[in-house]
């Protein structure tokens, strides 16, 4: 079942990538992150799966469609042909490959590692291990908050 | 309270645009070179203790709880929050009038920018953790993409999305290395991280920390613009306002590059001769490139920034080498540089202030009408080119009899021939600009207000100064940080 | 390692792939955003089976949330960047973006 998960999610990039118009790209690049989210909630990481649900599916594609909206239909950007027709032997390429690599280098014997406490909550983890990451989160949005009120400011307001 | 480097330029970051509404111009000036005095101020209480050779690893309370934040203050790090400091209390003061200019609006929000930027690099400095490193990198690049578009010209916007897209590719590598390490050690602190890989002989983990030295070569290397990767620098910096590359060369690309290179190589991983010969080979290309590419160049800060591009290469060399001489010059340089470099990029917003242009064929015979700034931007030019006794003289020195020692005799005749290349595009930088017939266009040319010429006349001194109390500079900042690389990895 | 991080790692690489064709081949800028989104997809299924492999979910799960929050900021001034650009070019081809050198 993993294996359909994880191939849909790159179908749906590949589309997100070749599709010639930009609201369908934004839209399968939505769905490919409701599949990820699966992907999450399957390997037990359900807080990072409602996340990916609701601010890279919701938020970022939301911020997309608002830019492709403004700007609109005159902005048609034509592609070039070589690119399309050459992706899937390169893609097949790179999966042969990849898969000669882990093959080769990746696959360590399973050792045993202290296993961690089952009853650890997410909370205490974020909260109690990870504050630092919160310190820079609170950072990173003033730092992407004030950017954009760079850019969208009246230069006369002087 | 070492926390104290992070929470506070983030804490008037978000006050500022509240309190621009109160003051725009006056209020934002004083508190953020009052946060860039007082960082600077700070740095120096800790420098017995690191001088001493001791390692702060400073747990944070909040009310007596315990948080999860571990600092790490050791020589290191205090030399690099110094040097940021001192870089940004210059750019700070510079911006005063700088920022007066009618492209360039709203104080506030610039301010609270360039405080942004100074935490990310302080949280990159401090951070005891991989992906703490990352967050407050990316800090960093954010407010700095921003900082690069701030004038909104075209041609500002196009240097600003290109270094965005090239950034986003090295933070996706710096990310898949940091996944990696997780998935081999199962942390993400740095001293965990090199206690299980001290402990582990298995071949392939070694194979893997290759791979994942690899990615942090590509993704470290594209943010400090070491040759390979560096086409994102000259465009960003061509048409941006002059303190960003100030801050950007000056101290970014050497906190969010560099450092975090020779930190995890170092002190975290181990260092391996494989990787020493990369990073050798990409310093001498990094030299040798950005010299002669900055010979031909028209835009006074495109010019700069391949200069920064061969600097840069002379700071690599140095710590490939791997001997203790070849650390303390390349720390050395590496201090050097912010101070000249920055004070370069800053001399070329006093010309832009007063002429409105960058290109040099524009310019000539600004001398007469600006002797500050032509003043101080001979020292700093002599400085970089490493002209005795000036400071960079004496940092490019003890790198090439590092390289000589460690017998890289061709790279040292390398690095001599490219400082002779750097003295004569400087020359002509001098020429074209401030010497030779005044062209009549700028015969009403003032210079540059008072502000401005502080900040120059100041990061001048420095270069000045150092260049002859050098050994005492050496003894104090430069020789414990230089130990605790000596010194490996970390416990 | 486990079957399920095997296959994981190799979509990871897969997803990077694309991504990173897509940024060296596309000409339209917020086609160029969708792949840097697409490398983010890879790197954040990364993080997730690197803690599913060292049984660390919980360690995975808050770097993976941090990882999003960083999107969300970078993805937006990055479309505030290309919107200038939009206004002032009236253009979202890369081609049209000739002063820089490189």
């Amino acid at each position: 079942m993993n294996i359909y998960i994880l191939v849909a999610l790159i179908l749906f990039s590949v589309m997100a990538v070749f599709l010639r118009d930009l609201l369908k790209s934004a839209i399968c690049l939505a769905v490919a992150s409701i599949f990820l989210a699966v992907m999450f909630f399957r390997m037990g990481a359900t807080y990072a799966g409602v996340f990916e649900v609701s601010v890279v599916a919701g938020l970022i594609t939301v911020l997309f469609i608002t830019v492709i909206a403004l700007t609109n239909d005159d902005a048609k950007v034509p592609e070039n042909k070589w690119p399309i027709i050459i992706f899937p032997v390169a893609l097949a390429i790179f999966i042969i490959f990849d898969i000669w690599f882990m093959n080769k280098f990746i696959i360590l014997p399973s050792k045993a590692l202290p296993l961690l406490a089952q009853g650890e909550k997410f909370g205490d983890v974020l909260w109690g291990q990870r504050t630092f990451d919160l310190l820079g989160q609170i950072g990173v949005i003033f730092a992407g908050v004030f950017g954009v009120f760079a850019f969208f400011r009246r230069k006369t307001d002087e | 309270m070492v926390i104290l480097f992070i929470i506070l330029p983030l804490i008037i970051a978000g006050l500022l645009p509240l309190l621009g509404k109160v003051s725009k111009k006056v209020l934002p000036d004083f508190l953020a070179n009052a946060v860039f005095a007082l960082l600077l101020g700070y740095s120096f209480n800790f420098a017995w203790n690191a001088s001493a050779g001791k390692t702060i690893l400073s747990q944070v309370n909040l009310a007596g709880i315990p948080l999860g934040i571990t600092l790490r203050l050791d020589a290191l790090s205090l030399l690099m929050l110094f040097t940021i400091a001192l870089v940004s209390l210059g750019v700070g003061i510079f911006s005063v009038n700088y920022i007066n200019q009618e492209k360039y609006s709203s104080k506030p929000i610039y301010y609270s920018l360039l405080l942004l930027t100074v935490a990310g690099m302080n949280g990159i400095v401090l951070s005891n953790d991989l992906f703490g490193i990352y967050v407050f990198l990316e800090i960093a690049a954010i407010a700095s993409y921003a900082l690069a578009a701030y004038g909104l010209g075209k041609e500002e916007l196009e240097g600003s999305f290109k270094y965005l897209m090239l950034s986003v590719v090295a933070t996706s590598f710096i990310l898949l290395g940091i996944s990696m390490i997780f998935a081999l050690t199962g942390t993400v602190e740095l001293n965990g991280i090199a206690s299980v890989l001290a402990y582990s002989k298995a071949i392939k983990i070694k194979y893997l920390i290759g791979i994942c030295s690899a990615l942090f070569i590509m993704g470290f290397g594209l943010k400090s613009a070491i040759v390979p990767f560096h086409s994102w620098m000259p465009d960003a910096y061509s048409k941006a306002p002059a303190t960003l590359p100030a801050m950007s060369s000056g101290i970014m690309v050497k906190a969010a590059g560099l450092y975090v290179l020779i930190r995890l190589f170092y002190n975290v991983f181990g260092i391996t001769p494989a990787v020493q010969t990369v990073l050798m080979y990409l310093g001498v290309i990094s030299i040798v490139v950005g010299a002669l590419l900055a010979l031909g160049q028209n835009n006074l800060q495109r010019l700069l920034a391949y200069s920064s591009i061969s600097q840069i290469g002379y700071m690599v060399v140095g710590f490939a080498i791997g001997t203790p001489l070849g650390f303390i010059g390349a720390l050395f340089h590496m201090f050097n540089h912010g101070i000249f470099k920055s004070l370069l990029f800053l001399n070329s917003g006093s010309i832009e202030n007063a002429t409105g242009t960058r290109e040099l064929d524009e310019l000539g015979g600004l001398a007469k009408k600006m002797p500050v700034t032509a003043g101080t931007n001979i020292v700093a030019s002599l400085a970089t080119a490493g002209v005795p006794p000036l400071n960079g003289f004496w940092s490019k020195l003890i790198i090439i009899i590092a390289l000589v020692q460690a017998k890289f005799y061709i790279f040292a005749l390398i690095g001599i021939l490219a400082s002779v290349v750097t003295l004569w595009y400087f020359l002509i930088i001098q020429r074209r600009a401030f010497f030779g017939k005044l062209n009549e266009t700028w015969k009403d040319v003032k210079e540059a207000p008072f502000w401005m010429s502080l900040s120059s006349i100041m990061l001048a001194l420095i270069c000045i100064i150092l260049g002859i109390a050098f050994p005492w500079f050496i003894r104090l900042w430069i020789e414990p940080a230089a130990n605790v690389l000596v010194a490996g990895i970390i416990r | 390692m486990s079957e399920l991080a095997y296959i994981c790692f190799v979509a990871v690489a897969v997803l990077v792939f694309i991504g990173l064709y897509c940024l060296m081949t596309m000409k339209n800028l917020i086609k160029l955003l969708i792949g840097a989104e697409i490398v983010a997809k890879g790197v954040s299924l990364a993080l997730i089976t690197a803690g599913v492999e060292k049984n660390n979910i919980m360690l995975a799960q808050s770097l993976a949330i941090t990882f999003i929050v960083v999107e969300v900021a970078l993805v937006a001034v990055a479309l505030a960047i290309v919107i200038g650009i939009y206004k002032r070019k009236k253009s979202l081809d890369i081609r049209n973006l000739n002063n820089l050198r490189g």
